[in-house]
């Protein structure tokens, strides 16, 4: 099966720094991906560099077998790319309701099927009951999954998390990572995660890519990527 | 805190079906005690409050941009000044068609492309807040400095006169606005209709996507919409109702000057949207009127001082009610309404 996404040596420096160096990596449609790493192994820049948000100093990114590394995140995001950010991003003053009918609303304009497909995504999140509070007024958790929302109702295929689960509780993340894993079960959406939290990677039960300065130190299934004694040695801890 | 102002609290900034139907009302009531006054109070106000009528369609054109998409426009005179213009200068003409129609067919588009080419290479550029605001108000110097330059089309200094405008309607006739009643209802079915289509505007697609703008550019941009194409098309809008508005300024006040165009008066109308309220088109028009009239009448009252008392104002309302008359008189309805169901 042909890779969904597929990056070719992605380089990227920020004047003396190197944040990624030479990284090829590739996700398969459906598939469900974590990142790992210490902080500034240069995981979000990763992912800036998918989602638009950051040009690459070299290296090429496919998207469906066509080269996207020139498009702007208007257009990428246009192509079913869609990024989660560290912070959640999100309409502060609008109801959770209005924050995800703008997600559908550039592609659908009937009111009923926007509606559906509103409800449909906030029901998804389990943000149906809070869906007229606005989104300063959310529990963290619940600010976390109507970013996911905002994706999911915007027709996004490939979805890129940046520490998803950041605030949650203990039943927050194993909700997360249940949702994750049928989104991607069930609607065959393809998901990169980046995360701190090893016992939400380990439930994710996904592959995981372990970046170190810039690098792909190792990838594989986590039981795999944990027992690695370099991972243990820049990571995990012995 | 009370369940009021928690109430308050916890509302979406977004599109509010209750508010809509108390701006509905609240329209209804203002244009109706406007449509009053030609046979009620004769003479001086139904001859100037047009002006302030059409002052306020300018302070809507700002509130499109600055309460919807979160844009902060220091021009919008110059738009004002683009329309004034066009209508001054083709009232000169003599084509053998109504001159006026002519006047107000060329000013819109003017105005509109004025905004458009000016939001165009300033939203591409990713021009936000402070820069913006900069370059807005170099075009209003600007506008007022070619109106002053450019005498031998504008008069300079000395303005140009314009004459009252009549309606033809082909074989039909024609009917004068010479009588201050007629540009009195003329000018207000002009207002309700700008009005209800930018109303119309704010509650559709557009309007959210402004507030979307507003809210989180970035955000909106991830989501896959062109935020400076809306930006742009924003700015021509309310550049285009700026236009018409100074349009029938011109033929309503007889005369167009350079000052039109100009700083302060762009100032003028940041102090009406802020005062009537930017969240609401009905509140920047209501600013637009109220503040008007207010500053007629202590210029009168207080020659020397009404500046200073209107500058206090606009701070009191800036400081206590950044939601400005509407928002006052939104959280009056909200505090009867929940008195009502606590009864």
């Amino acid at each position: 099966m042909s890779a969904l996404l597929r990056t070719e040596g992605l380089t990227k420096h920020f004047r003396g720094l190197v944040a990624n160096d030479g990284i090829d990596f590739s996700l398969r449609s459906g598939e469900v991906r974590s990142i790992i790493g210490p902080n500034g192994a240069g995981k979000t820049t990763f992912l800036s560099m998918i989602s638009g948000h950051l040009p690459p100093t070299s290296g090429r990114i496919w998207y469906r077998d066509r080269e996207i590394t020139s498009f702007s995140v208007v257009r990428r995001a246009r192509i079913g790319i869609g990024r989660k950010f560290q912070t959640p991003t999100l309409f502060e003053s609008l109801s959770a309701y209005e924050n995800v009918e703008l997600a559908v609303l550039r592609t659908e304009s009937p009111p009923a099927k926007r509606e559906a497909r509103v409800n449909a995504a906030l029901g998804t999140v389990r943000l149906a009951e809070g869906r007229d509070t606005p989104a300063q007024f959310l529990a963290h958790g619940q600010r976390q999954w109507l970013e996911i929302a905002l994706l999911l109702a915007s027709n996004a295929e490939l979805l890129l998390l940046d520490e998803p689960t950041a605030g949650m509780t203990v039943e927050e993340t194993a909700a997360t990572a249940e949702l994750i894993n049928r989104l991607a079960r069930e609607r065959n959406l393809s998901i990169i995660i980046i995360e701190h939290d090893i016992n939400f990677i380990r439930d994710l039960a996904a592959r995981v890519t372990v970046l170190h300065l810039g690098r792909v130190l190792t990838e594989g299934p986590f039981e795999e990527v944990a027992a690695d004694q370099r991972v243990r040695e820049v990571y995990l801890g012995s | 805190m009370s369940q009021i102002s928690l109430s308050l609290r916890r509302r979406s900034a977004g599109v509010d079906r209750r508010f809509f139907a108390g701006e509905t009302t609240a329209a209804a009531a203002l244009f109706l005690i406007l449509a009053a006054v030609p046979p009620i109070i004769a003479g001086y106000p139904t001859y100037i409050l047009p002006q302030y009528m059409l002052f306020g369609v300018l302070a809507m054109s700002l509130s499109l941009l600055w309460g919807f998409a979160g844009i902060v426009s220091f021009g919008q005179a110059a738009f004002f000044s683009v329309g004034a213009y066009a209508m001054g200068l083709m009232m000169h003409q003599d084509y053998g068609f109504n001159p006026a129609y002519a006047g107000i067919l060329i000013a819109i588009p003017a105005a509109t492309l004025l905004a458009a080419v000016t939001g165009y290479f300033l939203f591409s550029a990713g021009a936000r807040a402070t820069y913006f605001v900069l370059v807005t108000l170099a075009l209003s110097i600007s506008a007022e400095q070619v109106a002053v330059s450019q005498s031998g089309i504008t008069g300079g200094w000395n303005g140009l006169f314009v004459d009252r405008m009549e309606l033809t309607f082909g074989p039909l006739g024609a009917v004068s606005l010479t009588d201050d009643a007629r540009m009195f209802y003329f000018v207000l079915v002009i207002v309700i209709c700008v009005y209800l289509l930018m109303r119309r505007l704010t509650t559709g697609k557009f309007g959210k996507v402004l507030v979307g703008i507003r809210e989180n550019e970035n955000r909106l941009t991830a989501l896959g919409y062109d935020v400076a194409f809306y930006k742009t098309l924003a700015f021509a809008l309310s550049g285009g109702v700026a236009g018409l508005a100074g349009a029938l300024y011109a033929t309503h006040a007889n005369f167009v000057s350079p000052s039109l165009g100009g700083v302060l008066f762009s100032t003028q109308a940041v102090v009406w949207v802020a005062i009537g309220g930017r969240g609401s088109l009905l509140g920047a028009l209501a600013g637009g009127i109220v503040v008007s009239s207010l500053t007629n009448y202590l210029s009168a009252v207080i020659p020397d001082y009404w500046q200073l008392a209107l500058g206090f104002i606009f701070i009191v309302v800036i400081v206590f009610f950044k939601r400005g008359l509407a928002g006052l008189l939104e959280s009056a309805f909200e505090a009867l309404r929940h008195w009502r169901t606590a009864r």
